[in-house]
């Protein structure tokens, strides 16, 4: 009996929950709260969540060490690119070598680009992952590295589709927050089904010992590249997104570097955890325009401190995350979900059971 | 210990949420009320990859501030953001200046790519950007709001083959930088001005590329010595450019080496040496012939302000020093902080006569520069031959 009470008391205040960030991103969305800047920020931290979401499916809950996030969002974000911007603007913009004839005329509408671009980085991963995900750990991320820089650089050469150096502009943008939201909404809900399926259960199987987990029956290979190609997906999504967002792309966005920001998110957040993952995505966003003020030059009583300067902020939120690792050796979550008891825990002193398994960051 | 910890960094966040909008609240009063303060953003990659030049871009604006602090009888405040050479930075920085700020102008970028991405949001909101030293023509395309004190790679590629063709060349090689707009850009319009000026489609005996990093360009070079051009243009980064140089000249070749303004880098003659002596670049401005009254006090100033921090002054700070003035000027003659009445004065601004030459607005936005310094390298030192007036 107490039981079942608790167990709405809990249904409730998620309710009571869900309703109050609607009810905010409805007040920003209508411009009653905040101003551009902050709808800008929170639609960027959206698109990294869902990224890092994506990125945690494949590093975190199938144990598969792959560092090609940024290739894949690269495909995602061209394909929107070239499918969305008006025909009649895109003379403006090859204006050293014409677009090819083949997709010069074609124009999709956003949402049928975005899935597209999705299915083509879904596509490419299953291609790629059939070889590559016979290595293990280490090899695995190199290969995948490796595989994101091919990416960017055929980008690069594929002149007559991609613009190649020069980039693309003039991307149509989204008049409403609730693409962002709505489509980062969505992507944690399938991935938390897919999870919690007999799917997810095989993933995490693999993760813990795939020698074990074959010899239980699980297709080892099948569900690599289910993973993979599910996690390509994603990222090809929140590629297409960040490219309405900005409004432009060009190769250079699409460095290796870019992956590392996914990383940082996710062993922040906990590998495991989608809670923790989407967390550590607005703590990071979020925090690195908070620390925007370290940058300003600093003045105490009539001296300016030296170290108040433009890069400082980087000093600062390197120094928290440190704190962070060091404190927190799984990241915020561990590979738990966040919950009511949990929060209720915390607040009350209660120790958490320790967490022994050795997830977390490698 | 880890719960206080955690609680503490909780409350940290939290506070300087609230620090971020108790500020926003002062400045939104500001922009409303009595402000004695005009208000104009800097946005410059400080850090990451474009971090140099941006420094150096950002002292030419800081120098022009100290110069002329004041219009329309306030003082002129610049809000300095950096955007990391980062485009999703870049676009939160503008959206901060514009939103939280409330800037009236915005001056930057350096680096076209950060530009363009925050090109839209600019026009959107209706406020005056000035390039510096953006030299990307899509910066400016289809943006009414986008204006640059620059001269485009188009001018300059022009430029660069008017002279190839006076010094009496006929045929030309061309090397770019893959994966590099400005180098793709600039030897792309090169290329077109070269075939056009000399009437022949075969003038460029050789086209070739190269990839980001790369050190070695003896496979490129042979090559373009067995077509034994009489000119090599090669636009390229400062890193890259001695590199090409020094290997050119060990192959034996002999024909004279160009490139474009990058290649004003002590760092160049540094690397390349004796090699470097006869190679011939394009720049914006030379402080051994200064073209205006401005450009003068400019020179003898900034020398005095760099102390030897610099042997030459780079050419980006003398764009963002004239990029400072134009949008002074420019809210001087609107009268007014209105983002709208100001745009319209600067495509209105008529003969300025800035530190880079006399400026004029295209309909574009591009200044219509009709000049630009050719200089050669002699005895480890940059020399100034020519100032080539195109029309």
């Amino acid at each position: 009996m107490m039981k079942i009470e608790k167990k709405e008391n809990n249904l409730l205040k998620n309710a009571v929950l869900i309703l109050i960030f609607a009810a905010i991103i409805v007040l920003l969305d209508l411009d009653i709260i905040g101003d551009n800047y902050v709808r800008r920020v929170l639609n960027l931290a959206a698109i990294y969540a869902i990224v890092s979401v994506s990125m945690n499916l494949v590093n975190g809950f199938t144990g598969l060490f792959s560092l090609g996030q940024a290739g894949f969002m690269a495909i995602g974000a061209y394909t929107v690119a070239v499918f969305t911007v008006p025909v009649e603007a895109r003379k403006a913009i090859f204006y050293i070598v014409p677009q090819s004839p083949l997709v010069a005329n074609i124009e999709l509408p956003f949402f049928v680009a975005l899935i597209l671009g999705g299915l083509l980085a879904a596509l490419v991963a299953i291609l790629i992952g059939m070889p590559v995900l016979r290595l293990k750990s280490d090899y695995l991320a190199i290969a995948t590295l490796g595989f994101s820089e091919i990416i960017r650089i055929v980008f690069t050469n594929m002149k007559t589709i991609t613009n190649g150096a020069l980039g693309i502009k003039s991307i149509p943008q989204m008049p409403t927050m609730w693409v962002f939201f709505g489509a980062m909404i969505i992507s944690v809900i399938l991935i938390v089904l897919l999870i919690n399926s007999s799917y997810g259960r095989a993933f995490k199987a693999i993760r813990e010992d795939d020698i074990a987990a074959e010899a239980m029956g699980i297709n080892l290979f099948k569900h690599k590249v289910l993973s993979f190609a599910i996690g390509a997906f994603f990222a090809g999504i929140g590629g297409g997104l960040l490219a309405s967002l900005l409004g432009t792309v060009d190769p250079k966005q699409f460095y290796f570097t870019m992956t590392y920001n996914f990383l940082l998110i996710i062993v922040l957040g906990g590998m495991g955890s989608i809670s923790g993952t989407v967390i550590a995505s607005f703590v990071v966003t979020v925090g690195l325009e908070v620390l925007r003020f370290f940058d300003d030059s600093l003045v105490l009583f009539g001296y300016e401190v030296p170290i108040f300067r433009a890069g400082f902020r980087m000093v600062i939120f390197s120094i928290l995350l440190m704190i962070l690792v060091l404190f927190f050796r799984n990241g915020l979550m561990g590979q738990k979900e966040l919950s009511w008891k949990m929060v209720g825990d915390f607040f009350n002193g209660k120790k958490s059971p320790k967490n022994n398994r050795k997830g977390g960051a490698a | 210990m880890k719960r206080l910890l955690s609680l503490f960094l909780c409350l940290i966040m939290v506070i300087s949420l609230f620090t971020g909008c108790t500020k926003k609240e002062e400045t939104s009063g500001d922009a409303a009320g009595s402000s004695d303060v005009i208000k104009i953003g800097v946005f410059e990659p400080l850090t990451g990859e474009n971090g140099g030049g941006g420094l150096q871009e950002l002292d030419g604006i800081k120098y022009a501030n100290k110069m002329y602090p004041e219009v329309l009888g306030k003082k002129i405040e610049l809000v300095i953001v950096d955007n990391k050479s980062d485009k999703g930075e870049a676009t939160t920085a503008v959206t901060r200046l514009i939103e939280k700020d409330k800037v009236v102008a915005i001056i930057g970028s350096y680096g076209s790519g950060v530009s363009i991405a925050a090109g839209d949001i600019i026009k959107n909101a209706k406020i005056p950007a000035m390039g510096a030293s953006c030299t990307n023509p899509m910066v400016t395309q289809g943006n009414e709001f986008y204006f640059r004190a620059c001269f485009l790679d188009p001018f300059q590629g022009r430029v660069m083959a008017n002279y190839a063709l006076q010094q009496g060349a006929k045929t030309a090689a061309v090397i770019m930088q893959n994966g590099d707009d400005y180098s793709v850009g600039l030897g792309n319009f090169f290329i077109d001005a070269f075939k056009e000026l000399t009437g022949d489609e075969k003038s460029i005996v050789d086209v070739s590329e190269f990839q980001v990093n790369d050190t070695d360009f003896n496979a490129i070079l042979t090559n373009i010595k067995a077509k034994n051009p009489d000119v090599i243009f090669a636009p390229s980064s400062a890193t890259t450019a001695p590199l090409i140089i020094k290997q050119a000249r060990a192959l034996g070749i002999e024909c004279p080496i160009m490139g474009g303004d990058t290649w004003e880098n002590p760092a160049v003659i540094d690397v390349a040496g004796d090699d470097a002596e006869g190679i011939v670049l394009s720049t914006f401005f030379d402080e051994n012939d200064p073209a205006t009254e401005e450009a003068k006090t400019f020179v003898t100033g900034y020398k005095a302000e760099l102390a030897g921090k610099e042997p030459i002054i780079p050419a980006v700070a003398a764009l963002g020093y004239d990029a400072y003035l134009l949008v002074r000027n420019a809210i001087e003659r609107a009268g007014s902080t209105d983002g709208v009445a100001i745009r319209n004065a600067i495509a209105a601004t008529k003969d300025f006569e800035g530190v880079t030459g006399v400026i004029n607005f295209t309909e574009e936005g591009d200044a219509d520069k009709n000049i630009a310094v050719i200089k050669t390298v002699k005895d480890g030192q940059f020399v100034y031959i020519d100032t080539v007036e195109v029309k």
